[in-house]
C-alpha cells in the first residue's frame, strides 16, 4: 500500500469537501443578511478542518510512528488556554466534529426536513452528565494504575496517560480527529482507512472485535443523530464539558472575554434566540441583561444574527462590540 | 369550537326595519366622521404627502376595499375575520383567504351593544356587538368565519356572543407566556388553526405558500419599520397620518399596502432631506399607549393632541391597533413547515406586549417596549389612553407610571368612553398636559 | 407693567389685575349664558377698582373651562398651569396645589418655579367638586354657607356613599329619614368629598406643603375634613377663588416680559 498516493487522494477529497462547504456557504450568504455569521463560521470551520487534516496527515505518517505524545499536551493546553479567554469558541468555530454536524444540519435544512428538539430538562440533564463522563475519563488512569494485576505494563507514565493504549486524557482531543485520515484507521472501506472521533478510543477500550462493531454503531448513531438533532454530540461531549468547566468557577466569571451580551430594554422577548440556538441554550433568552453567563454557549452567534431587533444581542470582546443584532428586515441605506 | 346555533343565545331579535333604519343613519354619520377626520388631517399638514391619498381612500370602511373583497368573495375566496392581533394572519394568507380585523370603532353602535351587555363592559366590545346587530361593518358581514382569541375578558365573551351569527374559532392564549409549556400549548393552537383553516377553505397550506405569506409579512414589516424610523427624527409626518397608514393594514391588501407605504416613505425621506417639517421640531413629542383606538371615531384623541394649543406631535404608540400590528417579524430559522409554524407561534405569543399577559416579572416586556420607544423616539410625554371598562390597561397604569417616573418622563392617564360628549373635557386635560411638556422643554 | 388674568369658570368669571408683580385689584361676575360678557364685566370691575383703563393693560391671559371665549385675551393658560403659578406665588414653599371648583377638582404638582410637573383631574363626576356640596345642602335644606359651620359641630360622621351626586343625594335623604342628626350628615358629605380629593393628592405623591384654592376652599367644613384626611394643615390663601385668575395674570406677566426681551 503506497501511503503517498492514498494520502494525496484523501487530501484532494478534503479539498473537495472544502469546496462543497464553500458553495453551501455562498448560497447561504446570498440568501439574506441573517446568515452572514453562519457563512463566516463555515469558512473558518472548513479552514480549521483543512489545517488539522494537514497537520495530522504530515506528522502522523506511518514512517514516523505517530505523533509524539507531547504534541497532544501542547494542543490541549492551547485549546484550554483559548477557552479561558475566548469561551468555547473552539466548539463553535473550530471543532471538526462540530463542523461535520453543522454540515449535516445544512443538508437537512436544504432538504426542508424538520429537526427534533431535545426536551429542556433532558438537555440540562445531558449537560450535567457530561461532567460525569469527563470524571470517569479523568479517573481511569488512576484506577487502572492501582488495579492489581495491572492489565499492562505502564511505562512511561506520560506516554501512557496521553498517547498509549490508555489514553483517557487524549480522548479529550478526539473531536479534533477529521473524518478521513491517511494513516491507519479503524474502519477500512476499499482499502481506505476511515477514522472518526472516538472510534479509536472505543476500539481501544472494548477490544478489537466488539470495539469495531461498537465503533461502527457509534459512527452510525452520531451521524444519524446529528441529522435529526442539531449538534447532537455537543450535548454529550466530554471535551466541551471540560472546556465549560474552565468557565464555571466563580473566580473565572470575568472570563471569557468573548461573550454574548444583551440589552434588556430593547428586547421584546420574542424567543427567536432560544429557538435558533443549535445547542438549545436558554440563558440568552432568560437572562435579563448584560453578559450571558452559561457554560453551554459556544459563541456561534446564531442568536445574534437572527435577533430581529437592533442592538439587542451583541458579541463582545471585553467591552468592545464585535457584532450586534441589527434588524435583518431593515434594508441598509446603500441597498 | 362553537357552531352556528339555530336560536340566538345572546343577541336580541331586531326587526329588519330597525336594522335598516339604524344602519342607514349610522353609516351616513360614520361617513361624515371619516370625511371630517381626513379633512382635519389634510388641514393639519398643508403639504401632506401625495401617497396619503391612497390611504385616505382605503380608510373608507364602506368604500373601495369592501367592494374588492366582495369581488374576491364572488370568485370563491373566503374571508376570515379576527378580533385580536393574535390571529395568525400568515396562515390565512397562505390558505388564499383574506384576513380582516373586525373590531368596531363606532361610538354610536356601543349604545346598541348595551342591549346585550351592561354598560360597564369595555366599549370596544359593546360597539362591536352593536355593529354586528345592525350589520354596519362590511368586513364583519363579509367574514365567513371569525377567529376569536381569548385575551381579555371582553374578547373572550365577544366571540361567544358573536357565535349567534358566525362560525367562531376560539384560540386559547396562555396568560403566562415565558414558560415552555405555554409555548407548546400555543404552538399546538396554531397548528390546530392551520388545520381548521385548511378544512374550511379547502386549500392546503403548503410549505411554499406559507413561506410566501411569511415573506410578504416580512416585506410589510420592513416597510412599516422604515416609516417608524422616519418618525424618530424631526417630524415629517403627522402622527395621525402614520396611525392611519398603520391601521389600514388591518383590512387592506397586504402587498398593495406595502408598496404604497414604501412610496410614502420615499416621499417622506425626500421631505426629511428638504428639512420640511410638518410642525416645529421642538413641538412636544407624544406617545400614546393603552386601549386600542379603532378608526374612525377614535381619532378623537390623536386629533386633540395634534390640534391642541400648544400643539403636540404623536411620534410613537404602543397599541394593538397601531405599531404592534407590524412591529415583530416572524423569525424563521429553517424554512421547514415545522419551524415556520413554531416561528409564527412565537411571533404572536412571545413578542406580544398585550396586558393580558403576566410572567415571572409581570408584564415586563411592555415596560421595556415603552422605555425603549421613549428613548429612541425621543418621546417627551406619554398619554395613557384607557376607555372605561378596559380593566387590563387601567390596572397596568401604576406600574407604567413608576417606570416612566424613573426616567423622568411625564405620563398622563386619560380615561374616556365611546362618546363624543367629553371632547371638551379631554381638550382641557390634553392642553394642560401639553402645556406642561412645553414648560419642561423651556425649563 | 400691568397684566390681567381672567378665569372663566363654570359658575363665575374672576379677573385679577397685576401691577408690577403685585395684585392691584379683583373683579368677578356670574358666568350665566354668556361667559364673554361676564368676563368683560369682571375685567371692567377690576380695572375700575384699580383706576386703570383697558389700554393700560399690556397682556391679557385667560384660563378656565370657557377660556376660548375670553374677550381681549392675548393668550391662554391651562387651569392646572395657572393653579401652579398662583400657588407658588402665594406660598413659595407649596409644591402641591389642590383646586376644588364648582364642577371640577384638580390636584397639581409643581416645582419651585411654579411650573407644573404632574396633575390629576377628578373623573368626570361632580361628586368631588363644589356642585356636590351644593346638592347636599339642598337635600339637607341648609344654606350653602352654613353647611360648613354645621359640620364642625358633629362628633362623628354618618356613613354615606359618594360615588356620584345623584346617589349621594338619595343617600342623604335616607339618612334624614333615619333621623340622623344634620351636623353628622353634613360632616359625612365633606368627608366623602375630602376622601376623593385626598386620594387624588396621594396619586401625585404626598407632599407636606399643600395649598387649597378654588371656590370650595372658602368652606370651613371641607377644610376641616380635608385636613383630617390628609393628616396635615393645608394652606389657604385669602382669596382662594381668585387663584386661577391670579395664575393667569402671573403667566401674562412673564409672557409680556418675555416678549419685551
Amino acid at each position: 500500500m503506497d501511503w503517498g498516493i492514498v494520502g494525496d487522494i484523501l487530501r484532494l477529497t478534503a479539498l473537495g469537501g472544502l469546496g462543497v462547504a464553500g458553495v453551501i456557504a455562498v448560497l447561504i450568504w446570498k440568501k439574506n443578511r441573517s446568515t452572514r455569521v453562519t457563512f463566516l463560521r463555515f469558512v473558518i470551520q472548513a479552514t480549521a478542518l483543512a489545517a488539522i487534516f494537514y497537520v495530522l496527515s504530515y506528522t502522523v505518517s506511518p514512517a514516523s510512528g505517530g505523533l509524539p505524545p507531547i504534541m497532544f499536551l501542547y494542543v490541549m493546553v492551547a485549546v484550554f488556554a483559548m477557552t479561558i479567554v475566548l469561551g468555547r469558541v473552539f466548539c463553535g468555530w473550530l471543532c471538526p466534529f462540530g463542523f461535520i454536524m453543522d454540515l449535516e444540519s445544512q443538508i437537512r435544512r436544504a432538504a426542508k426536513i424538520r429537526y427534533r428538539i431535545v426536551p429542556d430538562k433532558f438537555n440540562v440533564a445531558l449537560h450535567k452528565s457530561r461532567y460525569v463522563i469527563l470524571l470517569v475519563f479523568l479517573l481511569l488512569p488512576v484506577v487502572l494504575w492501582f488495579s492489581d494485576p495491572r492489565p499492562i505494563m505502564v511505562s512511561p507514565l506520560m506516554a501512557q496517560l496521553l498517547a498509549g493504549h490508555y489514553r483517557p486524557y487524549s480522548v479529550l482531543l478526539d473531536p479534533l480527529i477529521p473524518f478521513i485520515v491517511p494513516w491507519k484507521g479503524q474502519v477500512i472501506v476499499d482499502q481506505v482507512n476511515l477514522t472518526y472521533p472516538y472510534a479509536l478510543s472505543i476500539i481501544t477500550y472494548a477490544g478489537t472485535n466488539i470495539g469495531q462493531i461498537l465503533a461502527i454503531a457509534f459512527v452510525g448513531t452520531t451521524l444519524a443523530g446529528a441529522f435529526a438533532v442539531r449538534r447532537v454530540w455537543c450535548r454529550f461531549c466530554p471535551t466541551g464539558a471540560s472546556l465549560a468547566v474552565v468557565n464555571r468557577f466563580k473566580g473565572f466569571k470575568w472570563a471569557p472575554i468573548l461573550h454574548i451580551s444583551k440589552d434588556e430594554e430593547k428586547c421584546t422577548k420574542c424567543g427567536v434566540c432560544k429557538r435558533v440556538c443549535p445547542v438549545q441554550v436558554n440563558e440568552v433568552y432568560e437572562q435579563k441583561s448584560g453578559k450571558i453567563i452559561t457554560s453551554q454557549c459556544m459563541v456561534c452567534a446564531r442568536c445574534v444574527e437572527m435577533c430581529p431587533y437592533e442592538d439587542v444581542l451583541m458579541v463582545k470582546l471585553g467591552s468592545k462590540t464585535l457584532f450586534k443584532s441589527r434588524n435583518w428586515l431593515e434594508p441598509s441605506r446603500n441597498e | 369550537m362553537m357552531n352556528e346555533p339555530v336560536e340566538k343565545r345572546y343577541m336580541p331579535e331586531v326587526s329588519r326595519k330597525e336594522i335598516d333604519e339604524l344602519k342607514t343613519t349610522m353609516k351616513a354619520a360614520s361617513q361624515k366622521v371619516m370625511a371630517e377626520n381626513i379633512e382635519r388631517m389634510k388641514k393639519a399638514d398643508p403639504k401632506r404627502p401625495e401617497a396619503m391619498k391612497y390611504f385616505d381612500e382605503i380608510s373608507n370602511l364602506f368604500g373601495k376595499r369592501q367592494e374588492e373583497i366582495a369581488a374576491e368573495k364572488a370568485k370563491g375566496k373566503k374571508v376570515i375575520g379576527y378580533m385580536c392581533l393574535f390571529a395568525p394572519t400568515e396562515l390565512i394568507l397562505a390558505a388564499d383567504a383574506i384576513p380582516v380585523r373586525v373590531n368596531s370603532g363606532w361610538y354610536d353602535t356601543s349604545k346598541l351593544g348595551d342591549r346585550v351587555v351592561p354598560v360597564e363592559v369595555c366599549p370596544v366590545i359593546r360597539s362591536t356587538i352593536g355593529a354586528k346587530m345592525i350589520e354596519l361593518s362590511p368586513f364583519m358581514e363579509q367574514s365567513d368565519a371569525l377567529i376569536s382569541v381569548l385575551t381579555c375578558d371582553g374578547m373572550t365573551k365577544l366571540g361567544e356572543i358573536l357565535s349567534d351569527y358566525k362560525t367562531i374559532w376560539g384560540m386559547n392564549v396562555p396568560r403566562i407566556k415565558d414558560s415552555t409549556q405555554s409555548l407548546r400549548f400555543w404552538n399546538d393552537e396554531i397548528k390546530q388553526m392551520k388545520n381548521q383553516i385548511e378544512t374550511f377553505t379547502g386549500n392546503k397550506i403548503t410549505r411554499n405558500k406559507l413561506k410566501e405569506a411569511i415573506e410578504l409579512s416580512h416585506r410589510a414589516t420592513k416597510a412599516f419599520r422604515r416609516l417608524q424610523e422616519l418618525r424618530k427624527g424631526s417630524p415629517v409626518i403627522m402622527g395621525r397620518d402614520a396611525m392611519l397608514v398603520n391601521q389600514t393594514f388591518l383590512w387592506d391588501d397586504k402587498l398593495r399596502w406595502t408598496q404604497k407605504t414604501e412610496a410614502l416613505c420615499d416621499e417622506l425621506e425626500k421631505r426629511a432631506q428638504r428639512k420640511d417639517w410638518v410642525c416645529s421640531p421642538d413641538t412636544p413629542r407624544v406617545m400614546i399607549t393603552g386601549t386600542p383606538m379603532f378608526w374612525p371615531d377614535n381619532w378623537k384623541l390623536p386629533t386633540l393632541v395634534e390640534e391642541s394649543n400648544p400643539q403636540g406631535i404623536i411620534v410613537a404608540d404602543e397599541q394593538c391597533s397601531g405599531e404592534r400590528i407590524l412591529n415583530d417579524p416572524v423569525g424563521v430559522d429553517e424554512w421547514s413547515m415545522d419551524d415556520m409554524l413554531n416561528a409564527i407561534g412565537e411571533r404572536y405569543l412571545m413578542a406580544s406586549t398585550c396586558p393580558c399577559f403576566t410572567s415571572k416579572d409581570g408584564n415586563e416586556d411592555r415596560i421595556n417596549w415603552l422605555l425603549n420607544k421613549v428613548k429612541d423616539w425621543k418621546v417627551q410625554g406619554v398619554v395613557y389612553y384607557v376607555v372605561r371598562g378596559c380593566m387590563l390597561y387601567a390596572m397596568e397604569y401604576t406600574r407604567v407610571k413608576k417606570a416612566l417616573d424613573k426616567i423622568n418622563v411625564p405620563v398622563y392617564y386619560l380615561d374616556t368612553e365611546y362618546t363624543r360628549e367629553d371632547v371638551g373635557q379631554m381638550k382641557t386635560r390634553v392642553e394642560a398636559f401639553l402645556e406642561m411638556l412645553t414648560a419642561r422643554v423651556d425649563m | 407693567m400691568i397684566t390681567v388674568g381672567m378665569d372663566l369658570g363654570t359658575q363665575r368669571v374672576k379677573a385679577v389685575v397685576l401691577k408690577d408683580g403685585a395684585v392691584a385689584s379683583r373683579g368677578q361676575a356670574l358666568s350665566s349664558f354668556d361667559p364673554t360678557k361676564a368676563a368683560e364685566q369682571a375685567v371692567e370691575e377690576a380695572l375700575k377698582a384699580a383706576g386703570l383703563k383697558l389700554s393700560d393693560v399690556s397682556y391679557f391671559a385667560a384660563t378656565g373651562s370657557a377660556m376660548d371665549m375670553a374677550p381681549y385675551a392675548n393668550g391662554t393658560v391651562s387651569m392646572m398651569g395657572a393653579d401652579a403659578k398662583a400657588g407658588v406665588y402665594l406660598f413659595p414653599k407649596a409644591r402641591t396645589i389642590v383646586d376644588v371648583g364648582a364642577e371640577e377638582a384638580r390636584a397639581v404638582k409643581c416645582n419651585e418655579k411654579g411650573i407644573m410637573v404632574d396633575f390629576v383631574v377628578n373623573e368626570r363626576c361632580a361628586a368631588g367638586a363644589g356642585a356636590f356640596i351644593e346638592a347636599m345642602a339642598r337635600a339637607l335644606e341648609v344654606k350653602l354657607e352654613d353647611l360648613g359651620q354645621l359640620a364642625l359641630k358633629a362628633e362623628r360622621a354618618s356613613p354615606i356613599n359618594a360615588s356620584c351626586v345623584i346617589f349621594g343625594e338619595s343617600d342623604v335623604v335616607s339618612l334624614i329619614h333615619r333621623q340622623e342628626s344634620k351636623p353628622e350628615i353634613a360632616r359625612a358629605v365633606f368627608d366623602a368629598m375630602a376622601d376623593r380629593i385626598s386620594s387624588m393628592v396621594h396619586r401625585l405623591g404626598v407632599n407636606p406643603d399643600v395649598v387649597l384654592v378654588g371656590g370650595v376652599a372658602k368652606d370651613v367644613g371641607f377644610i376641616d375634613s380635608l385636613n383630617r384626611k390628609l393628616g396635615l394643615t393645608v394652606s389657604i390663601p385669602q382669596y382662594p377663588d381668585y387663584a386661577g385668575a391670579l395664575g393667569a395674570a402671573l403667566t401674562a406677566a412673564s409672557r409680556a416680559k418675555g416678549a419685551q426681551k
